[in-house]
């Protein structure tokens, strides 16, 4: 009996798989949708042959949404607003959107089908993301697995960026992948330095992307970068600093706090970067220099796990028991934190209970 | 075994090299399906589903979450640290989301038993009893991981 059954359910969902698949194939060498125009913001029009996915038609015209998961519909990131054509919201869309979205006509552009005109709104700062190729060189262990990359950009030869935001580095297909793959991470050098990026990468236990930079990415190698993205960047105010990192969270901190060294900034900063043993600090000696060059600045190192080898005589533990001493004024507070999850949540709970105000806590989550 | 094509999806998805440097089948021959029900079986033979493993999974998970340098003491005998690693991995379902990278290790005081797990595991334990093939780095071996949760 159960033989039969399995056997029933097994051509049954073979059959509707291979009537699929002629949908699919049918579609691709039958269907005509001729030339459609997209029409973005009310104020620029593309012509493109129809057929593909909105996300692939505005990467092919050098328009760049946000994606992580390469159009598969997986990640959700790569929203925009449809005013016009694209067809009914499909079922693949609706666990990525709320009734609000919804409402507003939010889409994701990865499952729209672009097969008549359309109509789009996007953030004008969209425009400002390219595709670049660059060339790797240098690769400096800053620990035992962090590395700072440098990239020499080539073409476009130099970008525009605010201190803080991310690029999305591609690692082609190598012997342990088999396709590429792009990652966030985020840019740890100043923007006026403008031909050239600096990445601080930390490995990532079976990752893709991590794993080709750390065992297969050579001095002289040419990859893609698309950039820049994101809205972790330093509001242009005279409230106190907090900085907050952990791992490779060091990045969009450096980059923050080289712009406000070039800018001599005289704004009253702490950073505080959480650590477990001293073998995972890094960029100890820059940092001391930038209390010297900054007018009040102060590095505090935390460990929570020093050994006897560390010989550490600094702060131990987790960092929020630490901010009755360094927030003095709490309400006058911005605090930008970087790192892992885990870390941001437990540093927001405690910058709340000291009296820094939700809407001045601003955060890049390892995501 | 004959595949439909979203299977055969699946299953590339699950190889070495497509979502994660290892894949989630290890070194076992057996098709994904097979590990599924073989395991489904383990499971109901401990009496146990795969509900109550994910919300126990869960609740580890979530509180070591907040302890995020280093390791904390849960009910007395579960030792737990949740490593976080930057970046999200899919579901090689083709579920829709994404789940943060990281390691749960917890060690159970009592019985000596030491597993590791994902968060992703406990995805794929609740929706689709998949707990990794033999030799995959993160496989969890339903005996193991049933006396290392409730013991």
């Amino acid at each position: 009996m159960i033989v039969v059954i399995v056997n029933t359910v097994l051509i049954v969902s073979g059959i509707s798989g291979l009537l699929a698949l002629l949908l699919v194939i049918a579609d691709m060498l039958f269907a005509n949708y001729g030339e459609c125009k997209i029409n973005i913001n009310g104020k620029k029009e593309l012509n493109l042959k129809g057929g593909s996915s909105l996300l692939t038609l505005l990467n092919e015209s050098g328009i760049y949404l946000a994606s992580a998961c390469g159009g598969r519909g997986s990640c959700g990131f790569c929203k925009c607003k449809i005013t016009q054509g694209g067809g009914p919201l499909l079922p693949t869309e609706k666990p990525f959107l709320n009734k609000t979205e919804i409402n507003n006509q939010i889409r994701l552009s990865c499952q729209v089908k672009v097969k008549e005109d359309i109509s789009i709104e996007i953030p004008e700062d969209i425009f400002n993301i390219r595709k670049f190729k660059a060339r790797v060189t240098d690769i400096k262990d800053l620990t035992y697995d962090i590395k700072e990359l440098t990239l020499q950009l080539i073409k476009p030869d130099s970008i525009d960026f605010k201190p803080g935001q991310y690029i999305q580095l591609e690692a082609p297909p190598y012997e342990k992948s088999k396709q590429p793959v792009s990652r966030a991470y985020s840019i740890s050098n100043a923007p006026f330095e403008k031909d050239f990026i600096q990445l601080i990468i930390r490995l990532v236990p079976d990752g893709l992307c991590t794993t080709y930079v750390f065992e297969y990415l050579q001095v002289n190698d040419i990859v893609n970068v698309t950039g820049p993205f994101g809205d972790f960047y330093i509001r242009d105010t005279q409230a106190d600093m907090l900085f907050i990192a952990g791992g490779s969270g060091k990045a969009p901190i450096k980059s923050m706090l080289e712009y406000l060294v070039k800018n001599k900034s005289r704004r009253k900063m702490v950073y505080m970067f959480g650590a477990q043993t001293k073998k995972d600090l890094y960029y100890t000696a820059l940092l001391e220099k930038y209390e010297k060059e900054l007018l009040d600045f102060t590095y505090v190192p935390v460990l929570s796990k020093p050994t006897q080898e560390c010989e550490w005589e600094g702060k131990c533990g987790y960092i929020p028991p630490y901010f009755p001493e360094y927030i003095k004024d709490p309400k006058n507070t911005e605090a930008y934190l970087c790192g892992s999850p885990g870390m941001i949540a437990a540093v927001i709970k405690g910058l709340k209970e000291n009296g820094v105000p939700e809407d001045k806590i601003y955060y890049d989550s390892f995501a | 075994m004959k595949e439909t094509p979203h299977e055969i999806k699946i299953h590339n998805n699950l190889k070495a090299g497509v979502i994660s440097i290892d894949g989630f089948l290890g070194d076992d021959s057996r098709h994904y399906h097979e590990i599924i029900v073989e395991d489904r079986n383990e499971l109901l033979k401990l009496n146990t589903t795969t509900e109550e493993l994910a919300d126990r999974m869960n609740y580890f998970t979530e509180i070591s979450f907040e302890h995020y340098e280093g390791s904390v003491l849960i009910d007395d005998h579960y030792e737990v640290e949740y490593r976080s690693y930057r970046g999200k991995i899919l579901c090689p379902f083709f579920h829709p989301g994404l789940f943060r990278k990281g390691e749960i290790f917890l060690y159970n005081k009592k019985n000596d038993i030491r597993i590791c797990w994902t968060p992703l595991n406990i995805h794929m334990i609740r929706e689709h009893c998949f707990l990794e093939g033999k030799g995959s780095k993160h496989r969890l071996e339903p005996k193991e991981l049933y006396r290392s949760l409730f013991e």
